[in-house]
């Protein structure tokens, strides 16, 4: 499900394909790494976060808003264009999930950026990664579910 | 009259998107990054169509457009909702709501669009642009400055043209005359207090009659910080301190789109005259190599096959007036068009001191460098 989400959003936004790949921590970026991530909570509750090396995410922003890469705000455009790429992955998912009777909200997108960053839950989580490439960049979608949500999708 | 769109979305990201979108036609887009900022800029702007984030702070779309609905003078006001939940009961609580349409987001551009050409007749840019403006038409400049000085100096500067120079000393005074209409250009001081241009700019893009006017940012050439932070918040250009009166000519009119090719070019009995001015300046060689190009397809088209460039005007051979005279031979060479000069015997020998002139026809006169291409 967040394969093939990840995969839609990226073709549908930046015409971008990317293909799944074994998951390995981002830490080759020099300029640090971003994480997206939105929450999302009811019959089944989860996070999913998006991490990018600051590179890739500086190229998913030109691409997203169609301006050349030299133009890319980094403080601002950044954060704001990879909070919303994972509310459309996390939409999709959500959409899925209330299709197969497990209706759930979504928080709003949070966005943290730093060096060799990572998630994690207190309590009783399953936690799901897929890796990505397009050429030489990464990106790396992990799903953290509750327990009893890991159980039925 | 253009198409007003109103775009709210908490997500700077999608309304970029959104304003890009339809760049080419003539609309309007106007934004608002809440449901309660939406709503007054609906009730102020009377937009023609909403495009309605679904999930956001403060007030979500289903709260602002329920407050639309219950509004006499927008409750017809078409919304389309745009939305990363395409479960079924989202789609189904929207349809109740009564919106026009729905998008799923991630969408792609010409979707939104076509989209929202359904709803409202949208028009492509250029087959609705009127007749541009002239150099020579009369413009009104507003400077938004504290410092008395920087308006007079540009007022000097533009004391060769018919271009009408008023100052503003503070930004809401600023705001009002652009209000007043009549304002072509804005010309604001980066260095005023409270960040002055930045909320001028944000002000006059949230009104309909102010929203297009181009705003160019002033501030000395070592403010490398204001100057990036003006071209990533909207300012058409930035100008740099002390004021060069060419450098503003050029760029307001970049800005403004104003029509300069006839201070340059001339058709005479299908062949094309390129006439190279005293002032030669960088703007110069930008204004020409713009029309150049469909200056010489137009001389072929009505059957020409002669470019004559005119250096009569022209002082001294310098490597910028060299360079653009090779460019315009280049060009016109891709189109088999022959080009010879004109110019004075005392030009003539500056030019032909440099190795890269040395195959140039020159002729005293127009007539003489005809013949010479005959």
């Amino acid at each position: 499900m967040t394969r093939e989400a990840v995969k839609e959003v990226f073709q549908s936004m930046l015409s971008m394909e990317v293909n799944p790949e074994p998951p390995n921590p981002l830490t080759a970026d020099p300029d640090g790494q971003i994480i997206g991530s939105v929450g999302f909570i009811g019959d089944a509750t989860g996070i999913i976060c998006l991490y990018a090396g600051a590179g890739f995410a500086r190229v998913i922003t030109s691409r997203l808003l169609g301006i050349p890469e030299e133009e890319v705000d980094a403080e601002e455009m950044v954060p704001d264009a990879i909070g919303e790429l994972s509310n459309m992955v996390a939409g999709y998912v959500k959409s899925r999930l209330c299709d197969r009777g497990l209706p759930c909200t979504l928080t709003i997108p949070s966005v943290v950026r730093g060096q060799q960053l990572s998630v994690e839950c207190s309590g009783q989580v399953t936690t799901r990664a897929i890796g990505f490439h397009n050429c030489k960049h990464h990106l790396l979608a992990e799903v953290l579910l509750k327990d009893s949500t890991a159980k039925e999708v | 009259m253009s198409i007003k769109i109103l775009t709210v979305d908490d997500s700077k990201t999608i309304r970029l998107i959104v304003a890009k979108a339809f760049k080419p036609f003539d609309c309007m887009v106007l934004e608002a990054d809440n449901g309660v900022v939406g709503l007054a800029v609906a009730s102020r702007e009377k937009p023609d169509v909403i495009l309605l984030d679904y999930t956001m702070p403060v007030m979500d779309g289903f709260e602002v457009l329920a407050r639309l609905r219950s509004d006499p003078d927008l409750k017809a006001t078409p919304v389309i909702m745009l939305t990363s939940e395409a479960g079924r009961d989202t789609v189904i609580k929207i349809a109740q709501l009564g919106v026009r349409d729905y998008l799923i987001k991630p969408f792609k551009g010409e979707l939104l669009v076509e989209r929202v050409g359904r709803v409202v007749d949208l028009k492509n840019k250029a087959a609705a642009a009127k007749k541009n403006k002239r150099f020579d038409d009369p413009i009104s400049i507003l400077v938004v400055d504290d410092k008395p000085a920087i308006s007079a100096q540009i007022r000097a500067g533009l004391e060769d043209t018919p271009w009408k120079v008023n100052n503003a000393d503070q930004p809401g005074q600023a705001l009002d005359r652009c209000m007043e209409n009549g304002v072509d250009v804005v010309l604001a001081s980066l260095s005023l207090p409270n960040d002055g241009a930045f909320m001028l700019l944000q002000n006059l893009r949230g009104y309909a009659n102010t929203a297009s006017i181009p705003v160019l940012g002033m501030c000395v050439r070592t403010a490398a910080a204001e100057q990036a932070r003006a071209q990533q918040t909207g300012f058409a250009s930035v100008i740099t301190k002390p004021i060069d009166p060419a450098e503003l000519k050029t760029k307001v009119c970049r800005v403004l789109g104003l029509e300069t090719s006839y201070k340059y070019f001339q058709q005479r009995d299908g062949v094309l005259a390129l006439m190279l001015p005293k002032d030669f300046h960088p703007g110069v060689v930008q204004e020409v190599s713009t029309h150049l190009q469909s200056q010489l397809v137009s001389t072929v088209d009505a059957g020409g096959d002669k470019l004559i460039i005119d250096l009569n005007s022209v002082e001294a051979a310098t490597m910028p007036v060299i360079e653009l005279a090779l460019s315009a031979i280049q060009a016109a060479s891709k189109l088999s068009l022959r080009c010879a000069f004109v110019g004075s015997e005392a030009i003539k020998n500056q030019f032909r001191s440099y190795e890269e002139t040395q195959a140039w026809l020159f002729a005293g006169t127009f007539e003489q460098a005809l013949a010479l291409l005959k």
